[in-house]
């Protein structure tokens, strides 16, 4: 291998490697990132197994080959140093990589191309096709509600299911459900897949305009964006049948301004338990009170104006639950849906700008 | 007149009967056996108010003629045995001939026996006195009605228990045979309700994974690793442990020659074979099924048949090779490759101890080879062989380096003057009484201890220990108190558990409610679980439960005090299972938490189980070491 390249460029690359590499690993090889230069350009490349990612800036290339480099390092290395242009050159007896740039000058040691794990490739045919930043939104608005914790019951992951014209992703943790729906022109086939956490956390880091293609394959999954492609694998579980788990016959509703009642929560929660955050939702005609008590440190009290006409309703949440709503939601105004004590509160944006979203949160009973 | 006098026949009859027959239980697994040993493909058995009032037992075996009809309720009557030799060789469950004449000396009885279908017999015995013998339509088989249990025994009848836990143990008992016999169909109805119905299946692995299956569900039939083993010539050792999701509950299963057995030496060898396989307490399923030719075990040592000796002492520690290999295979979970790479990426490098570390090196192949300039291995390798290490040879090789300044007269102190000064050793690491002191994270070593700057010295915690404590401390809170929130449960989750397990939990449904569980039975052995407490995560949760529908210990007695205790001694186990391992990277935000939490629980400085969570290094005793006093 012997390339020059834009040290910007290659920069680039590197930082969203970090994330798929950082990855507790004791495998060594899979804190390193793959280089192999090819025709006119650098290839790079990242897996911690479950999950990989794999890019290309052009480069200037004198002899193909490739090499596998400690990514924290290389990262450094490049950013650290000054001028336009990187010169990267193999030596393949040692395994060792000079790096030229500006009047600096490395020799890095690295481990041989063919230890890096062999990547899944997916073909190009079925793809889905939809604006990144729209997709990305879509899933910074379920994210939170992904389990974190892969159990029997626990998918950690989202459901991704496309119909005509819509594209909906799907999340819950058993305690909670979060649904995004968006209009996407030409999709056709319904499918659905599960997506596993971490691939969907990758896809938050990812800064692009450009359109998210989307490939299922028999056992991954493909998102390219621009030269980036992220594949993992097909998460394996049957997901609720979510349209069953949400209320519909939740009859009492209040509009509560997103703002002020995320303020409110976050202050009374100040005084919630210890062991089990609560707090509680005392419905009134006109007004909203917000109640918390800790056995330990005392209570907590906010009265907000709202929009309520109906019954007097008394329902107990956990104020995380609420929070990362209204911190996902993007409109002023949102409207919950409750019924009883016992019953789901479901949690709508007003005049949002999605088709569909909507929070199912599972009421804590004292 | 001599106060010495000898027993009349029937109240001798109704001592013997005292040993084999204790409860409903026993009269369904004498009857069930009875069957079995007739060669039955199908045993049906009937129980009302849990066996107390009735008991039918039906099979499709032999039958009798209409002399052993009569005869079978004889002591020591018997078809299975005729000498002391045959004693050496039984090959049937049944070999005493006690059983049905204990059973009608203590309850209201009647046969029904056909050798021939429609050529039948009906003998009616009530406490041990025949009352009707007559002929009697019958298909070919053997029926066996048994009511009012212990009617003429009252002493005996007080002790039985409500219905629904002498009706659990009827359905261990044939949960048991059931398991032991895949090719045999059983069905259990108790006042009018199907609770156990399996299918005949092969008796092969996979049909023994079926019967499985049947009785305790598809998840749990589905995470087993099947044994095999290296056995001698009319030897077999067949079955399954389960894999790590299995790890819940107590369901070990062993058998010899088809008879449930409680060996402790067998069940000892599993136990040490987990611990040395998984490095855990977490003993997983299991199902063991060993045949040895009949003269080689001996199977009268224990009234209840329950023991076992074997005669080739060899025979022990091939049962353990199997488990060994089948619990190496189980133990395999690391992440499969996205495709295959060319170095086996499951390999961790894994640290027994602080100190030694496991070679992440597998010979099987040559594959694999040690990364050069990879990770700094060889560093820790060094720096770490001894304890003392660090402090003497570390202070040795590096002692030019850190020599003062010519300036610097004395050597500086680590501890700073403006510290309060320690003192020794019993230091509240929070000022409980008093104000808070200052702590300094300074992060984590190999991923097992986090390491705190204070103002008197150098702390260590164990951060699984000190997790341990914190999650042992909420959930015994959790529990003590009267009512604790209650989540509810997007969808309820669905236990798959065997119906005599489903059983004992709807028994403490009430019980567990304040406790923050909504539970609801299902038919079929399954529970579904609405609502858990707050701050209980749903894996632990069901854990909780499973330990509960399994506990050997008797919860009937005082089910508040039972409650209780089981849930203290389940918050320690749980506590410890759920803790974060050694060897797992934290960051720095999770060990902030981790520490505010430790400093203020009841209790910072033993796990439940007595282990210490910190321990300190003064500041005095560092200088020492560093040559500095
Ligand atoms: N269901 C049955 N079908 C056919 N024969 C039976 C059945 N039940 C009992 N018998 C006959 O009755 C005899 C006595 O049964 P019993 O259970 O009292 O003694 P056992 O089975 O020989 O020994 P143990 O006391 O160890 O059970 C048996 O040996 C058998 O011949
Ligand atoms: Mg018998």
């Amino acid at each position: 291998m012997d390339i020059r390249l834009n040290r910007v460029e290659l920069l680039r690359e590197l930082v969203p490697m970090q994330g798929i590499v950082e990855r507790r690993s004791t495998i060594p090889v899979l804190s390193h990132l793959l280089l192999r230069a090819i025709d006119d350009r650098l290839e790079v490349a990242a897996t911690d197994l479950e999950v990989s990612l794999t890019s290309s800036c052009e480069a200037e290339v004198e002899e193909e080959g490739a090499i596998a480099l400690q990514a924290k390092k290389l990262l450094e290395i490049v950013r650290a140093c000054e001028g336009d242009d990187v010169a990267l050159s193999l030596d393949s007896e040692t395994q060792t990589v000079s790096l030229a740039a500006g009047k600096s000058r490395f020799k890095i040691r690295g481990l041989p191309a063919d230890d890096f794990p062999t990547l899944p490739s997916l073909e190009a045919d079925g793809a889905v096709e939809v604006a990144f930043p729209t997709f990305k939104k879509m899933v910074g608005k379920v994210f939170f509600a992904v389990s974190s914790e892969e159990s029997r019951f626990q998918l950690a992951g989202a459901l991704l299911e496309q119909r005509e014209g819509a594209l909906t992703l799907v999340a819950t943790d058993g305690h909670r459900l979060a649904l995004v729906e968006s209009e996407v022109e030409g999709l056709e086939a319904a499918d659905s897949v599960l997506v596993p956490r971490k691939a969907l956390q990758e896809l938050l880091r990812l800064e692009d305009e450009a359109d998210l293609h989307f490939r299922r394959g028999e056992h991954h999954l493909s998102f390219t964006v621009g030269r980036r492609q992220l594949i993992c694998r097909v998460l394996e579980g049957t997901f609720p049948d979510y349209e069953r788990v949400i209320a519909r016959d939740n009859d009492k509703h209040v509009v509560l301004p997103r703002q002020s009642f995320a303020a409110a929560i976050q202050r009374v929660s100040l005084l919630t338990g210890d062991r089990a955050r609560s707090i509680r939702l005392n419905l009134r005609d006109g007004e909203l009170e917000l109640t918390a008590a800790n056995p330990d440190l005392g209570e907590a009290r906010e009265d907000l104006p709202c929009e309520y006409q109906g019954e007097e309703l008394s329902v107990g949440l956990n104020p995380d639950y609420l929070k990362d709503f209204l911190g996902a939601v993007e409109t002023d105004t949102v409207r919950l849906e409750l019924k009883d004590e016992d019953s789901q509160c479901v949690a709508y944006p007003v005049d949002g700008d999605d088709r569909r979203y909507l929070c199912v949160i599972m009421p804590i009973r004292i | 007149m001599s106060r010495i006098h000898i027993l009349d026949d029937r109240l001798v009859s109704q001592i013997a009967a005292g040993e084999v027959v204790e409860r409903p239980s026993s009269v369904v697994k004498e009857l069930v056996e009875n069957a079995l040993d007739a060669g039955a493909r199908e045993i049906r058995v009937e129980l009302v108010a849990g066996g107390k009032r009735r008991i039918v037992v039906a099979d499709d075996g032999c039958g009798m003629d209409a002399d052993d009809a009569l005869l079978a309720f004889d002591r020591h009557a018997t078809s299975k045995i005729d000498s002391i030799d045959d004693l050496e060789r039984v090959a049937t469950l049944g070999f005493r001939g006690e059983a049905l004449s204990s059973i009608a000396a203590v309850a209201r009885v009647e046969l029904r026996t056909a050798e021939t279908a429609g050529e039948g017999q009906r003998v009616r015995i009530e406490g041990g006195r025949v009352v009707t013998v007559e002929p009697v339509a019958h298909p070919q088989g053997t029926r066996l009605e048994v009511a009012s249990l212990f009617f003429n025994v009252p002493a005996r009848r007080k002790f039985l228990k409500r219905p629904q836990t002498e009706l659990r143990h009827a359905l261990a008992v044939i949960q048991g045979y059931a398991l032991a016999q895949p090719e045999v169909r059983f069905s259990l109805r108790h006042d009018g309700r199907m609770l156990l119905e399996t299918l005949p299946v092969s008796a092969d692995q996979e049909g023994l994974r079926a019967r499985i299956g049947q009785i305790f569900g598809a998840v749990l039939a589905r995470n087993l690793i099947p044994l095999e083993a290296a056995v001698r010539p009319g030897e077999r050792v067949a079955g399954f442990v389960g894999n790590r999701q299995t790890g819940r509950g107590r369901r070990l299963f062993v058998y010899v020659n088809r008879r449930l057995v409680r060996d402790r030496a067998l069940l000892a060898i599993f136990y040490r074979t987990v611990r040395e396989t998984w490095k855990s307490d977490a003993f997983p399923a299991l199902f063991l099924f060993l045949e040895v030719p009949p003269e080689e075990v001996d199977v009268n040592v224990h009234p209840q048949k329950a023991e076992v000796r074997f005669r080739d002492p060899g025979f022990a520690g091939r049962v353990g090779d199997a488990l060994r290999a089948a619990l190496e295979q189980a133990r395999g979970e690391e992440p499969a490759p996205l495709a295959t790479p060319v170095a086996p990426p499951s390999m961790p490098a894994a640290w027994e101890g602080l100190g030694e570390r496991k070679q992440p090196l597998r010979d099987d192949g040559g594959t694999w080879r040690p990364l050069p300039g990879g990770e700094v291995s060889e560093v820790r390798e060094g720096a770490v062989a001894g304890g003392d290490e660090l402090a003497d040879g570390g202070a040795r090789s590096y002692g030019r380096a850190v020599e003062p300044g010519p300036a610097a007269g004395v050597a500086p102190r680590i501890a700073q003057p403006n510290f309060t000064p320690p003192a020794p050793r019993t230091v509240p690491l929070s000022g409980r009484s008093g104000p808070p002191r200052a702590f300094r994270l300074l992060g984590q070593y190999k991923g097992s201890l986090i390491l705190l700057e204070g103002p008197d010295g150098l702390y260590l915690i164990d951060q699984h220990v000190a997790h341990e404590r914190l999650l042992y401390e909420r959930l015994r809170r959790a529990f003590a108190d009267e009512s604790t929130p209650s989540q509810s449960l997007i969808e309820p989750q669905i236990l798959e558990l065997g119906p005599a397990e489903a059983l004992r939990l709807s028994e403490l449904a009430p019980a567990l409610e304040p406790c923050g569980f909504a539970l609801r039975p299902l038919s079929g052995g399954a529970v579904a679980l609405a609502a858990l407490p707050a701050d209980l995560a749903l894996d632990a949760a069901e854990r909780l439960l499973q330990r509960l529908a399994t506990a050997e210990e008797a919860i009937e007695n005082d089910p508040g005090a039972l409650r209780r205790q089981l849930l203290d001694d389940f918050a320690a186990s749980q506590s410890c299972r759920a803790a974060v391992k050694m060897h797992h990277p934290l960051t720095m935000d999770e060990m902030q938490a981790l520490i505010s939490e430790l400093f203020r629980a009841e209790q910072p400085y033993a796990c439940p189980h007595g282990r210490p969570v910190v321990l300190q290094m003064t500041d005095v005793e560092l200088e020492r070491r560093f040559g500095r006093r």
